[in-house]
């Protein structure tokens, strides 16, 4: 081993560092979003009584999740090329699409683990179908999805680095662009690589210490 | 079938090929790999089980085409040897789905009930012969579905090989758009192939998981 170790320049390149981070930090976040978003409708309509919603919620995680993520970011940039969607878009929807779908059997399994009781009370209490889900159903299912969300998002920041692909000014990418400039390629790699699982110990330790998933836990711990 | 897909079918089925190698190859060296990784952390070997977990810890916390990136561009700077993008790439897949197969098998070992293996010893089995008879077939039984699901998980991450530059399902799709520019063809016929592949294997796994499954349990 000859390698001669220099980190002078990556140090000079942080600003840029800096600005992927907040990019990967950006797209991960607004891509959980996305992924909750559809994961509640599709996970809900897969928990449903009747087989249609169901049949639509299958139909939709098998042929979302079984397609790897980086055709799902090019459909949007190559497919749908014609659109001219900035790049960021693209890798948004790309990501939220894929991640929804295993966000949808998260919150499917959080749903059906609610007891039938739950909402046959609120039903007798004359509340609506949609209160019922609000007020009820998803606030008590949140707690009990909490460890598997955070294990969502952690995944999500690793797989933003695939928006590096189309050229979105992610960490990964800016990792490309320094080392371009510095020629100081394992310098780089193992900068960003740190950052990624600081990033990713960081989320998945802290969702667990959100108040709502806190309260369960105590009271599993107490039963 | 679309005439742009015929036209350039013997190219996209070379990349087929390369992407079901490249999937075999990495299926197989990360299970192998994964074996003593799991065994060792569930055997709690002094030293060795330490650094098994921070290799696995690293690895579950760095994203895929990092890693990639690291096999491609920073060992051979570091360790100063050539390498072309395949090898990198199997090197890479493999390290990568090794930790989270060890993951899973350390789970379906630790799911054999302690008593099990006190009955074993009870027995007079010596310590090698209950793990070999009683907790591995049992642990395997447990771990298969989820082996499956990060083989599937593997085979759709194969396509991260393309941003290297291996001509793989999606890097071959991706020149032939660039050349005769059809995206919404080319990606719809590319997609409906990894479903089909994906799919057949988590059949497989399903069929061998039946067939393994003892009766009663």
């Amino acid at each position: 081993m000859h390698y001669a170790f220099q980190w002078a320049p990556i140090w000079e390149h942080r600003d840029q560092i800096e600005q992927g981070l907040l990019v990967t930090i950006a797209l991960s976040a607004a891509a959980l979003l996305g992924a909750v978003l559809i994961g509640c409708l599709v996970g809900t309509a897969g928990a449903a009584k009747h087989k249609l919603p169901r049949a639509g919620a299958l139909l939709y995680v098998e042929s979302v999740r079984n397609v790897p993520l980086l055709l799902h970011i090019y459909f949007w940039y190559l497919g749908l090329s014609a659109l001219e969607l900035p790049a960021f878009l693209c890798a948004w929807f790309g990501l939220s699409i894929y991640s929804g779908a295993y966000a949808a059997e998260i919150v499917r399994a959080g749903v059906l683990s609610i007891a039938p009781g739950q909402a046959e009370g609120a039903a007798a209490l004359g509340l609506r179908r949609w209160q019922i889900m609000c007020l009820v159903i998803y606030p008590q299912a949140f707690r009990a999805i909490a460890p598997s969300l955070a294990s969502l998002f952690s995944q999500l920041i690793k797989d933003s680095s695939l928006a590096s692909v189309v050229a979105v000014g992610e960490l990964t990418y800016q990792a490309g662009a320094i080392e371009a400039d510095t020629f100081r390629t394992f310098e780089v790699y193992i900068t960003i690589t740190v950052l990624y699982l600081i990033l990713v110990t960081a989320v998945s330790h802290a969702l667990l210490w959100l108040p709502a998933a806190r309260a369960v836990a105590v009271r599993i711990d107490d039963a | 079938m679309p005439e742009v897909i015929l036209h350039n079918l013997p190219f996209l089925a070379a990349g087929l090929r390369t992407t079901l190698s490249l999937a075999a190859w990495t299926g197989v060296l990360g299970t192998a790999l994964a074996i003593p990784v799991a065994l060792l952390r569930y055997l709690r070997v002094p030293v060795a089980a330490q650094i098994c977990a921070a290799y696995v810890g690293f690895i579950r916390g760095t994203p895929l085409l990092v890693v990639l990136m690291l096999c491609y561009f920073a060992l051979p700077a570091l360790f100063n040897y050539r390498t072309s993008a395949y090898p990198a790439c199997v090197l890479g897949f493999s390290v990568f789905v090794a930790a989270y197969c060890a993951e899973d098998m350390r789970a379906g070992l630790l799911a054999v009930p302690v008593s099990l293996i006190e009955a074993g010893l009870a027995l007079g089995l010596p310590r090698g012969r209950v793990l070999r008879l009683i907790v591995l077939p049992l642990a395997a039984r447990v771990a298969l579905p989820a082996l499956f699901g990060q083989y599937v998980r593997m085979l759709k991450y194969t396509s991260v090989a393309s941003v290297l530059g291996v001509a793989e399902l999606t890097g071959s799709s991706v020149l032939v758009n660039a050349r005769v520019f059809q995206p919404l063809t080319i990606l719809a016929t590319v997609a409906a192939t990894y479903l089909v592949i994906c799919l057949s294997v988590s059949l497989a796994g399903r069929l061998l998981q039946r067939r393994l499954a003892t009766p009663g349990g």
